[in-house]
């Protein structure tokens, strides 16, 4: 059963991943274990897309399945003794840009992965980070840009975080289609990427995770 | 040469006297480096006429226009932004560029109306009211002003010995479905209900090809825009790829060539992955426009001799670098993609909203004056 959950994921096989989820809860079987089942198969996701077998539309699907097998778990998650996240990471797109879809797509992967992501949203005021950073002292701290002008308001948070004394506490990221190394050195940020799963992967990369 | 003949020698793989130089000057890039609001440019388009002609004149000009008069609801009443679009100045701030939002508007259901209604009829009747902003009956004037732009913008170039690089302009039909009905929802069709969409994607293109050749025609232009940045490789497998996007691109490239339109493919995120497969299109048929995600130095490699070449200096590099290093990049792409015609010096993409102006000028200098001064 559980080679078979996790190989389904893999797949795709999105009625077999929600009927088998839904299925061992029923049966009784501990809710954890079974989302360990479904982390497993989006570490091998994982893998095949850093190997090239697998491109970031099946990245997308097999994430999509994963967030639904999530929602039928949570009520029994919450019953469960709870899990730690690998890390929890704040997220967000920046003021000055609206766009959603590179920022979303980190999200559910990260959340795949163990991490407990806190997405603040597009058009986000660098003020916004700094107070959500405040409050839950992220490991990591991310930012998505498709148009430029984000990256004033991503070099503004940046120095936010700084002033405040809470950037050696963090790694900042960066990404999307108009970020590249030039943008990581004038923003400071630790990391940059055009590619969601490379991001997921800097973050298992410090925090131990598979 | 002129610049036109300079733009025209390239497309057709020919060794010009230099590397023409056409960089997309968007009315948002245009409006900063003049000092007018976004919320201008986006709402008035004699006002984007008259920056981009500002900038044409006062960096010293360049071989074709590509930019100029239309705003972001222009561009959805002509069926070209298939997409809610927020507006500086009406939804957004004075100082924002207008944005495009990714939203799944068109349903799965919609698949087959479009196939029945016909995709003009579906968007004019039905999905153009889920997603624009303004009432029905300003549709016609809206329509009826870009029309009436096109003389006096035809009449400034002309003054300035240019000519436009594209009129008729469209989205990649596999494009529009991803944005209509929005990336992760379209992925889903395709991996788990795929038929639909073939269905939609036939019609499409057939829809799509007398209808922009009819533009070209009636404004007597020989070359059009073909936008797309969702069939790569950076999204999709071959497999995904070579169903529903390359025979398409195929028909629609093949059928306007046989017409004499050269296509201009503007193509978004990176296409390493299938660059081999536009070496199948005819020869000179197409000029490939990277963003410079694609590394256009192994675009060269594939297509050499084959497709001219647009592109690609980077957003990031007009917005953040330095004059120096804008000038060492495009003498780069001037030496090693230049190398033996076929290839236009532009941006990757566009011009960004926040260009440095010195940036922009040395860009334009160096396009104009680096192979003509070099020993």
């Amino acid at each position: 059963m559980t080679g078979e959950l996790t190989a389904a994921l893999v797949e795709m096989r999105r009625d077999e991943v929600l009927a088998a989820v839904a299925a061992r809860i029923r049966e009784g079987e501990d809710a954890l274990g079974i989302l360990d089942d479904c982390r497993q198969g989006m570490t091998t996701v994982g893998d095949r897309f850093q190997k090239g077998d697998y491109y970031l539309a099946e990245l997308v699907l097999s994430a999509e399945i994963f967030k639904e097998a999530l929602a039928i778990l949570q009520p029994y998650l919450a019953r469960s003794q709870p899990s730690e996240p690998l890390a929890k990471v704040v997220l967000a797109t920046l003021k000055g840009d609206i766009h959603n879809l590179g920022k979303d797509i980190v999200a559910i992967l990260l959340q795949a992965h163990g991490f407990e992501v806190h997405d603040l949203g597009v058009d986000v005021p660098p003020t916004q980070v700094l107070a959500k950073v405040k409050e839950i002292r992220p490991r990591f701290v991310g930012f998505s840009a498709l148009i430029t002008t984000a990256f004033a308001s991503m070099k503004a948070a940046e120095n936010m975080l700084q002033e405040a004394g809470l950037r050696n506490d963090i790694k900042l990221m960066i990404g999307g289609g108009v970020t590249t190394s030039l943008t990581r050195d004038y923003v400071g940020a630790d990391f940059q990427t055009l590619d969601a799963m490379e991001g997921v992967k800097y973050c298992l990369s410090l925090t131990g995770g598979k | 040469m002129t610049p036109i003949e300079r733009t025209m020698a390239a497309m057709r793989l020919e060794r010009p006297d230099r590397v023409p130089l056409v960089p997309h000057l968007s009315p948002e890039a245009a409006a900063h480096l003049v000092g007018v609001t976004m919320a201008q440019v986006s709402n008035d388009a004699q006002i984007a006429q008259a920056v981009f002609l500002k900038v044409f004149d006062d960096y010293g000009g360049w071989d074709s226009a590509y930019g100029g008069p239309i705003t972001p609801v222009q561009m959805q009443a002509a069926n070209i932004y298939p997409m809610k679009t927020k507006i500086p100045g009406r939804h957004l701030p004075d100082d924002y560029m207008f944005q495009l939002v990714e939203e799944e508007v068109m349903k799965p259901e919609d698949y087959d109306k479009m196939c029945e209604m016909g995709p003009e009829r579906f968007y004019y009747e039905d999905y153009l009211w889920r997603i624009a902003d303004f009432p029905r009956e300003q549709l016609p004037r809206l329509l009826e002003e870009m029309l009436l732009n096109w003389g006096p913008w035809k009449a400034e170039l002309d003054k300035r010995g240019v000519q436009p690089f594209v009129m008729a302009n469209s989205f990649h039909p596999f494009f529009k479905l991803s944005v209509m009905r929005s990336m992760v929802p379209l992925t889903r069709d395709l991996y788990y209900k795929p038929e639909p969409v073939e269905r939609a994607l036939k019609q499409m293109t057939s829809d799509l090809i007398p209808r922009q050749i009819a533009v070209c025609k009636a404004f007597g232009v020989n070359s059009w825009l073909l936008v797309d940045e969702r069939g790569s490789g950076f999204y999709y497998p071959l497999s995904v790829f070579e169903r529903f996007w390359w025979p398409y691109t195929q028909q629609i490239i093949d059928a306007f060539w046989s017409e004499g339109i050269t296509t201009v493919f503007h193509l978004d995120t990176c296409w390493n992955k299938n660059l081999p497969y536009f070496r199948k299109l005819p020869k000179g048929s197409t000029v490939i426009e990277l963003d410079s995600t694609t590394d256009i130095f192994l675009a060269k490699e594939i297509l050499r001799g084959h497709l001219c070449i647009h592109g690609d200096v980077s957003a990031s590099l007009l917005s953040l670098g330095t004059p120096e290093e804008v000038e060492a990049y495009c003498r780069k792409l001037i030496d090693v993609v230049g190398e033996g015609g076929g290839f236009i010096l532009g941006t990757g993409c566009a011009a960004p909203p926040d260009c440095r102006p010195e940036n922009f000028r040395s860009m334009i200098e160096t396009g104009r004056k680096y192979e003509l001064t070099r020993i």
